[in-house]
């Protein structure tokens, strides 16, 4: 069975990984990135795109929607949190970067963390009053919050209206490499880069206090506040950490794509983010990622799959969760004798 | 912004939105009565509800097809209108309810019994959701599919600025009538019995001999066959439909629901009419585009100041 | 005579149209094993619901050294003093024993989440203390071999233990155990009754609810019975079990093994 044999490689690459030295990690994780940056310049009909190049499927949907499913991993699979309206903060973050461009000389790093703010704000604004409701209610909340940033947007002429806005500028250039239309692979290492970052922070924060608070929550939250958890506290947090990291991914993906409109912005694209979240496995970031990668090639691969994408992706769920509720890979840790801190 | 704050329509059209507000009302009733009856036993929200209400609106048009009845066509007599319709509501009444059981038996049946999680539930629903208004989507190219006019829409009499017609007398007074009828389902059968004894205790309930799945089962489909007669009165009115239809549908039918006190089945009613009278009133004062963020802003209010309603009981679970 | 630490005067709750406490005042003093006993029902659960900050009470109060604890939440009254287990029990079933306990341990500081990311010297030893405080918790409990393991993985009597380590890791002074003994054997009870001591001996107050009378008895200083809702006796076990009301309570009710 397949999941058997991914799961015993998985413990293999763990029990090699548990008994490696320091520098043989780092070279790992030095090969590993290099791999990923190299990407683009493979050119092999196997895994060539149809109708967009494979570079620009890898800047979006592939390193886009790994950016965001890591985003909503901690909303909903760390801490159980389900969230149906995260294409808010990405809409958000890619606004920002249209507004400030269009209008502004701002430097694109500061609007970068503009957005990020801003996305932040509104996972506050959202969060205070949501987060003290129950799991369905919740939900309910967050979809009508995705919903009500796209209607605003439509209905709201001076930020484009239904018709969005055009002539976003692109980033300036980083150590020489330029940002134009033609080329969509600085892009990818720019977006690439940010995945990497918001790795480090997630993992370091993951094997520390809040990593515990969010599964605790997650696990029982009742529980978790008799032990001294608080819980509302860092409910708000994975928000937040959830809205900056989609509100970056609009800034970059505003910045390429030169022109947004609110049809960009649909309650499909949370959806298609939480099938990431659910198919990779909740709570799993690694799992996740491949998930996000899985479900954003395919349908761009298996161009006949791409129609009926969300169809999939329902068909998905409704599967996943009742025969594997934990995901493909599943969110398990590797049960070990010792611990060791990191 | 966009919005022009603007009462003078109000004033002038109050009858006329009042009036309008009821008949949207009845219907959002019916559909909310799904969501409200389905949480009660199961303290859950049937997301996927919403295209149970779609697949009704799907219906109805297949019924039209199939009796050769063009868009073109003239509105019928009364007498025909009236055995046509009939056909329509009982045929998507079926098809919501029987979309409902299979429904209920593909998605949430055995994370019931796996004891899951609330949010493992969640999900199963929304995946269905979205797998049944994709399918829709696909299978009518997404286009908007037009009703054809059953019944001639002139005003029958004129109260104020409310043009009564017939089609809106026929969806006040239909609409009554389930209501009466699933009252004495409610209150005076054995199922009734059965789903107001798993609402309020399963555990007992399963101890005293009630068969919690057939309860279950028989719930959904109560509430799809609702929503089926919901989308009949929603088609003959608006004489439109599409594969999102029940998004908004739905939304607004939920926090009828809510604004009511979910699970309380007069609640769903009194939440229903209110909802449909507010959004006639702050349609003609915002603008119709504002429509749903009103609707949203309401479900948002309701759940962060009264929780349970407006009829709705404090509920105490000991969950420790 | 030793200091009144746990005290709850005149403790009423309502639900409805059910008075689930009824004017009870109980308290624990330092240094004291004490058990809360009553049948099925009696509202003992409920005590330790309401006393956690998790259920508000009608009327009454309850306080901790003095602190009065009425409409604190319950994290806060956990950091204060007051831990409890569950009687069906509920760990975080996809984390390991240490983590369990390592996240009570962290409700003891202050520590926030920049500091956690961005290695702040006071995250960092916070960190430490949290990590090593469970170890040793572990390592007090007899689970020290089961660290790395997922606590829904553990043998049943030893997820009862987990639970009472994770308990101990917010320093209570009172531990409120529910029905730790379910489930268990005789040889299991009478290790648990060890441990209820040793655990005392560290420091801890104890208020212990059960129904296994021969456990109660051999390892309580004092015993409060509570029948629909009103405290009917308190004292040495050896009165309560000649008491007439608590037979009479009691009645129908078999001395039965958990």
């Amino acid at each position: 069975m397949p999941s058997l044999a991914k799961f015993n490689l998985r413990d293999r690459f763990g029990d090699w990984w548990d008994g490696s030295s320091p520098i043989q990690r780092a070279i790992f994780r030095v090969i590993l990135i290099a791999i990923f940056f190299g990407l683009p310049f493979l050119n092999n009909p196997i895994i060539d795109t149809p109708n967009t190049s494979f570079e620009s499927v890898l800047f979006y949907p592939l390193v886009m929607f790994a950016v965001m499913a890591v985003g909503l991993n901690v909303v909903v699979g760390k801490s159980g949190i389900l969230d149906l309206g995260y294409v808010a903060f990405f809409a958000i973050g890619a606004y920002t970067q249209a507004l400030f461009g269009l209008h502004t000389d701002l430097n694109f790093w500061i609007v970068l963390l503009l957005g990020m703010a801003f996305a932040m704000f509104a996972g506050i604004l959202l969060g205070v009053p949501a987060l003290r409701l129950r799991g369905d209610y919740l939900a309910i909340i967050t979809l009508g919050f995705g919903e009500i940033v796209r209607i605003i947007a439509v209905n709201t002429e001076s930020i484009g209206g239904a018709a969005g806005l055009t002539g976003i500028p692109s980033p300036p250039p980083i150590f020489g490499i330029e940002f134009s239309v033609q080329d969509v692979r600085p892009y990818y290492w720019l977006t690439l880069t940010l995945l990497l970052l918001i790795l480090w922070g997630i993992i370091r924060l993951s094997h520390r206090k809040p990593g515990r608070a969010w599964e605790a929550i997650r696990e029982d939250e009742d529980v978790a506040a008799f032990m001294g958890v608080e819980t509302f506290k860092y409910k708000l947090w994975a928000f937040v950490i959830g809205g900056a990291i989609g509100g970056a991914a609009g800034v970059i993906y505003a910045s390429q794509i030169l022109s947004i409109e609110p049809a960009l912005f649909t309650l499909n694209v949370s959806i298609m983010i939480l099938a990431c979240v659910v198919f990779g496995g909740m709570g799993n970031i690694w799992g996740v990622m491949f998930g996000a990668v899985l479900l954003g090639y395919l349908p761009e691969k298996l161009r006949f799959l791409s129609d009926i994408r969300i169809l999939i992706f329902g068909v998905l769920m409704v599967v996943m969760m009742n025969l594997r509720p934990n995901g493909l890979i599943p969110r398990k840790k590797r049960e070990v004798i010792s611990e060791k801190i990191k | 912004m966009g919005a022009t704050l603007d009462f003078s329509i109000l004033v002038s059209e109050f009858a006329s939105l009042t009036f309008d507000g009821i008949v949207v009302g009845a219907i959002y009733a019916l559909v909310a009565l799904g969501y409200t009856l389905v949480y009660g036993v199961l303290r859950l929200i049937n997301f996927a509800h919403s295209e149970i209400f779609m697949i009704g609106t799907m219906a109805c048009y297949a019924v039209t097809l199939a009796l050769g009845i063009s868009t073109d066509a003239d509105p019928l007599v009364m007498s025909s209108f009236v055995l046509v319709f009939s056909l329509i509501i009982v045929i998507a009444g079926l098809a919501s309810g029987a979309s409902a059981v299979v429904l209920e038996f593909v998605a949430y049946r055995r994370l019931r019994k796996m004891k899951a999680s609330r949010l493992s539930s969640l999900i199963s629903a929304i995946g269905a959701s979205f797998f049944l208004t994709e399918l829709f989507r696909i299978l009518t190219d997404s286009k908007n599919i037009a009703f054809p006019r059953l019944i001639d829409k002139e005003p029958i009499f004129v109260i104020s600025s409310a043009y009564v017609t017939a089609d809106k007398l026929f969806v006040i007074v239909g609409a009554a009538l389930l209501f009466f009828i699933l009252n004495r389902v409610i209150n005076h059968s054995k199922l009734g019995l059965g789903i107001r004894a798993v609402s309020q205790d399963e555990t007992t309930s399963v101890l005293m001999g009630v068969n919690v799945n057939r309860v279950v089962s028989l719930t959904f489909l109560i509430g799809g066959i609702l929503a089926g007669a919901g989308s009949a009165f929603y088609m003959v009115f608006y004489e439109t439909t599409k594969a999102n239809v029940g998004f908004l549908v739905g939304v607004s039918a939920f926090t009828a629901a809510v604004l009511g006190g979910i699970g309380n089945v007069r609640g769903a009613l009194v939440g229903s009419f209110a909802l449909g009278l507010i959004q006639q009133y702050s349609s003609a004062v915002l603008g119709y585009n504002w429509r749903d963020v009103v609707t949203f802003v309401i479900l948002v209010l309701v759940l962060l100041v009264k929780p349970t309603g407006l009829l709705g009981e404090a509920l105490q679970r000991a969950r420790v | 005579m030793s200091q009144k630490l746990l005290e709850v005067n005149n403790l009423t709750i309502k639900f409805g149209g059910v008075t689930a406490l009824n004017d009870v005042s109980i308290h624990v003093s330092e240094g004291e094993i004490a058990a809360l006993i009553g049948p099925n029902g009696a509202g003992k659960t409920t005590v330790f619901n309401v006393v956690t900050g998790y259920y508000a009470p009608t009327s009454g109060s309850f306080s901790l050294a003095g602190e009065e604890l009425v409409g604190k939440r319950p994290h806060v009254i956990a950091r204060n003093g007051l831990a409890r287990t569950f009687q069906n029990i509920r760990l975080f079933g996809d984390m390991t024993a240490l983590e369990n306990v390592a996240t009570a341990a962290d409700g003891l500081n202050k520590s926030g989440l920049v500091g956690s990311l961005f290695g702040a010297p006071r995250s960092r030893r916070d960190e430490k203390i949290s990590r090593e405080k469970a170890e040793s918790l572990l390592q007090f409990i007899g689970l020290e071999h089961r660290a790395g393991q997922l606590a829904r993985n553990l043998p049943y009597g030893d997820q009862r233990r987990l639970e009472i380590a994770r308990a101990l890791a917010l320093e209570p002074r009172v531990l409120l155990l529910d029905e730790p003994a379910a489930g268990f054997n005789p040889q299991e009870k009478v290790e648990l009754g060890k441990l209820i001591r040793k655990i005392r001996d560290k420091g801890h107050a104890v208020l212990l609810i059960e129904h296994d009378m021969s456990l109660v008895m051999n390892v309580s200083d004092r015993v409060m019975v509570l029948d629909f809702g009103n405290k009917i006796a308190d004292g040495k076990p050896k009165d309560i079990q000649n008491d007439q009301r608590v037979i009479d309570a009691y009645l129908g009710v078999t001395e039965h093994d958990s």
